[in-house]
């Protein structure tokens, strides 16, 4: 039990120093960019007229002054360490004053229920059905299932939600292929629900389909692994049912690397799905970045990366800690 | 296998039932509502309707489209009524005789959308507020400008300006957009403007918001039952009972939503998706009849050089370099075609072909460059035409056969490519060639990097590689560099060579050039490293510009010598060659008229269709339900 605690402690040291180290680098790679937020919004009002050169000065030191940017950039950075601290990563520059975290809390929940609904449909599906051609691999099907998945795995994912929208949107026009509800629709209630449902169906679609063939090939050779092992033939010798040495013996052994796989994936998902935000037009996590690196609001950017440094090393150690309690050699090395 | 089938049938009878909900609004009547796209995307700060704050919420939401107004309008086009409207001015602005002072009359009988009236406190008190607070918009343009400003009466404002400001109506002029006027009874009991979301806003214009998406995709505006107490009501009826304006994503879904006639308006899109939907969809319409679909915007993209950067000052280099470019193939890499191309300083647009263009095509037939060796007239008039037929074979009828109709569309001539008088020009300011490549007085490559945009503006980005291409095939190391998000940071604080953009934009349908001219005065040059004010981005300064600049401040903005000092600096532009034009920047903007017609185009240039200018209210009035007829 000693060891098990002191294990606790080292880990969950590292966890602050992985998260302490991950926010500072991200700090410095955000306010090394060239990209300056106060002459992105000096340019976005001088874009369409107003050039005086004597406004644009008096312009750029008061936005400077109200985003909070003067100062040298040591007390910048004391500072963000003192809000960081409380929780708070200060107002957007894009959206100011809106805190940063009220626009991450808003497009959370979107990118977190595409993300974690996709992610466990494509680990179970994948997983399932990797499974049964391991350990079925005389059966036509899943051999067939097979070059599928293997098909799939390298075509990008960008081409797969452009065949959906195609199809789908175009070609059989029965989906939405934009946004995450309809406009207009009152959000209480089982019609508002329906909506979200239905808009997601081809985001939720490309990303399984992307998603399922790396779990299905993942499974399928673990399983192909274990049922080489004596007690699984030993057990086929012994006449138990083959269902239950799949499910019972062979599956559930193989699934603690994938289970691994699983909680990155879903420590990963705060991240957003950029790239299926973007093509969906899904509100979330990955088209707020996206919005955020565009216009140079560095604090958004770090609110973004800072709550998804904290998911990912949180995942690892959620695993990490579970780890030792199924297999006490990991707490001794 | 029986039950997977029953669940298979009745998920696809639920998806077939769902088509008409897949339209994508909820409880409104598509046929009383337009569907926009929004070109700004998702907005960031959805609740957000302080439009007076600095990039803070939205603008193409609708917002300055539907809800805002000011004193005046000027259309890029021809105009509702003419190219200038009266909007909140019951007249043209009225200067004393030095013009330090400006006096306003207006309307009688507006109201905002909470029933209050309209008056000339509402401007005092929108120029006052800015002025105590410089971080909103139009504050630290009031504060260089305006020494006092008064209300005599209810419907009369008084300007005294700080010094002699011919333009200084310009501020509260309508190109894209201007100074909206705020509502006093609202905002003066804030505490801070700058701080205050004014959510929901309060309407001057014909529409109120009905509903907008907390994420920011959408926003719905819902015509005023008191629409006859604005000002546009003198115009007629809005049409739409509803506007929705949406995020509809990348170009392709754009495509898509309107050949499912989801989407009424695309703001923009690639000129790829554009052919798509003419062969396809036959209710779609763009500006143009024909080929080249586009609205040809008031900008004018065209190389930009950095005068601050050796070998860039010399007038010389830079016409080698524009003779060594072909436009009808930067003109086909770019825009496949649909260009609209401009040899001379000032975009192809709007009523600019009677401005400029036609006056001064003689004078460019006529103008003639003296390389050293010889004397050469670089003026091709047959361009636009030679585009035409180069087009005609694939395009068909889609192009126009009328000379005038080529003129507008395509463009009229530009500069015939010439090595041999490039190689006398470059020779001449001291450059020398060694094998395949040209060297600098100093003996070192010639090289150029060209900053473009990347995936921010694909269009200019294939016109910078095909330019490229063409200088290095000449033997001069070019190359593009990629900037999507710090591309216009960049160039103003002077950190490029050469870059694809536009220092030119216009008013488009008023001759007047001030809009980019004036802060191209020497006065304003920063060294470089310094960030240069917007407009002169290639840092180019010379004695008689000033002069016309400087002659164009004092004297009226509707003056008839306003063309003819714009063709001064057209002439002087020619001659110096600082930037080289290449074409207006053509917005694909495709209406369908599956559910409104009235759309304006360019035999009926009534307003802007472009979907981000506020000019698009008067779209509003002429846009009848299709299906009533």
């Amino acid at each position: 039990m000693r060891t098990y605690a002191l294990y606790l402690v080292r880990r969950f040291a590292q966890f602050l120093l992985v998260v302490f180290i991950g926010i500072n680098i991200a700090y410095l790679i955000t306010h090394l960019t060239p990209v300056d937020p106060v002459e992105q919004a000096i340019s976005s009002v001088t874009m369409f007229g107003q050039s005086s050169p004597e406004m644009v000065e008096v312009m750029r030191k008061t936005l400077r002054e109200l985003y909070g940017l003067e100062g040298s950039p040591w007390e910048q950075y004391v500072s963000f360490w003192r809000r960081m601290a409380t929780g708070d990563f200060g107002p957007s520059l894009s959206a100011f004053p809106t805190p940063v975290s009220t626009l991450i809390w808003q497009a959370l929940p979107w990118t977190l229920g595409l993300l974690v609904s996709s992610t466990l449909i494509a680990w179970i599906v994948g997983n399932f059905l990797g499974g049964l051609a391991g350990y079925y691999r005389k059966n036509s099907l899943l051999k067939a299932l097979g070059i599928l998945a293997m098909s799939l795995q390298p075509i990008p994912y960008y081409i797969v939600a452009f065949i959906l929208l195609v199809v789908f949107g175009y070609l059989w026009p029965v989906l939405p292929i934009s946004g995450g509800a309809e406009m207009n629709i009152d959000r209480q209630g089982f019609a508002f629900a329906a909506s979200i449902v239905r808009h997601s169906i081809l985001p939720v679609l490309s990303l399984v389909l992307v998603g399922l063939g790396a779990w299905f090939i993942g499974m399928r050779s673990l399983v192909s692994n274990i049922v080489t092992e004596d007690y699984v033939t030993y057990a086929e010798l012994g006449g138990v049912d083959r269902r239950r040495i799949l499910f019972s013996y062979v599956m559930r052994n193989a699934l603690s690397p994938q289970l691994t796989g699983l909680a990155l994936s879903l420590g990963a998902i705060f991240n957003g799905a950029i790239i299926t935000e973007f093509v969906f037009g899904y509100p979330g996590v990955g088209t707020l970045l996206v919005r955020a690196v565009n216009s140079g609001d560095y604090s958004l950017v770090l609110g973004i990366t800072s709550v998804s440094i904290i998911a990912v090393a949180t995942a690892i150690l959620v695993i990490d800690i579970i780890y030792p309690l199924l297999d006490p050699r990991v707490a001794r090395s | 296998m029986r039950i997977m089938r029953v669940l298979a049938f009745f998920a696809s009878a639920w998806l077939i039932a769902q088509s008409a909900l897949a339209q994508g609004i909820s409880n409104l009547p598509r046929e009383e509502t337009i569907i926009i796209e929004n070109p700004q995307g998702t907005i960031t700060n959805p609740p957000w309707f302080n439009i007076w704050m600095v990039a803070r919420g939205g603008n193409s939401n609708g917002l300055q489209q539907l809800g805002m107004d000011t004193l005046w309008y000027i259309d890029p086009d021809a105009g509702i009524d003419g190219v200038w409207d009266n909007s909140l001015a019951a007249d043209k602005p009225q200067y004393n005789a030095d013009f330090t002072e400006m006096t306003v009359k207006l309307r009688d009988g507006i109201h905002w959308s909470d029933g209050v009236e309209f008056t000339a406190d509402d401007v005092v008190f929108t120029v006052q507020t800015q002025m105590k607070n410089p971080s909103m918009i139009w504050g630290p343009v009031f504060l260089a400008s305006v020494d006092t400003v008064t209300a005599p009466d209810k419907h009369t404002v008084v300007f005294k300006l700080k010094r002699p400001n011919s333009r200084f109506h310009a501020t509260f002029t309508v190109r894209w957009n201007a100074a909206w006027i705020m509502p006093k009874h609202v905002f003066e009991k804030v505490e801070d403007p700058t701080k205050f979301d004014f959510n929901p806003p309060v309407t001057i214009g014909p529409y109120k918001l009905h509903s907008f998406d907390p994420n920011g995709k959408w926003y719905i505006w819902e015509k005023r039952e008191d629409w006859q107490r604005t000002s546009l009501a003198r115009h007629g009826e809005p049409g739409p009972k509803y506007a929705a304006y949406i995020d509809p994503g990348p170009p392709d879904k754009r495509v898509i939503l309107q050949l499912n006639h989801q989407l009424d308006i695309i703001h923009d899109t690639s000129p790829e998706g554009v052919f798509t939907l003419i062969k396809q969809s036959p209710t779609s319409q763009g500006w143009f009849k024909g080929f080249p679909y586009a609205h040809p915007d008031p900008t004018l993209p065209a190389v930009m050089f950095n005068h601050q950067v050796e070998p860039f000052q010399n007038a010389d280099v830079r016409w080698a370099l524009a003779l060594l470019i072909d436009i009808k193939a930067v003109s086909m890499a770019s825009y496949r075609g649909a260009a609209t191309i401009s040899a001379i300083g000032v975009p192809p647009t709007g009523l600019y072909g009677e401005y400029y263009f036609d006056p001064l095509e003689q004078w460019l037939t006529d103008f003639e460059i003296d390389t050293g060796k010889q004397k050469y007239k670089p003026y091709d008039p047959t361009v636009g035409q030679q585009i035409a037929d180069m087009l005609r074979p694939s395009m068909g009828e889609q192009i126009p056969t009328d000379p005038k109709e080529i003129a507008k569309a395509i463009g009229r001539g530009w500069w015939k490519p010439n090595p041999e008088a490039a190689t006398e020009l470059l020779e001449r300011a001291g450059f020398t060639k060694q094998g395949d490549q040209w060297l600098k007085p100093d003996g070192t490559p010639f090289s150029i990097t060209l900053l473009v945009e990347g995936d921010q503006r694909p269009v200019m980005t294939r016109a910078g590689t095909m330019i490229v291409q063409q200088w290095r095939q000449f033997g001069i190391d070019a190359k593009t560099q990629a900037y999507p998000s710090d591309f216009f940071p960049r160039v103003e604080s002077g950190d490029f060579e050469a870059a694809i953009a536009w220092s030119v934009e216009t008013w488009g349908g008023h001759p007047d050039l001030s809009f980019f001219l004036d802060s191209w005065h020497s006065e304003f040059l920063k060294p470089r490293g310094e960030r240069q004010p917007p407009r002169n981005r290639q840092r180019w300064t010379h004695p008689e510009l000033d002069k016309i600049i400087e002659e164009i401040r004092t004297i009226d903005f509707d003056d008839p010598k306003v063309q003819e000092l714009g063709q001064e600096y057209i002439k002087l532009a020619v001659r110096e060659m600082p930037i080289i034009p290449l074409m207006s920047y053509n917005v694909f903007t495709m209406m369908d008229t599956t559910y409104w017609t009235g759309y304006p185009s360019a035999d009926d240039p009534y307003t802007n269709p472009v979907s981000n200018w506020a000019n698009t209210k008067y779209m509003f009035v002429r846009l009848k339900p299709a299906k009533a007829q």
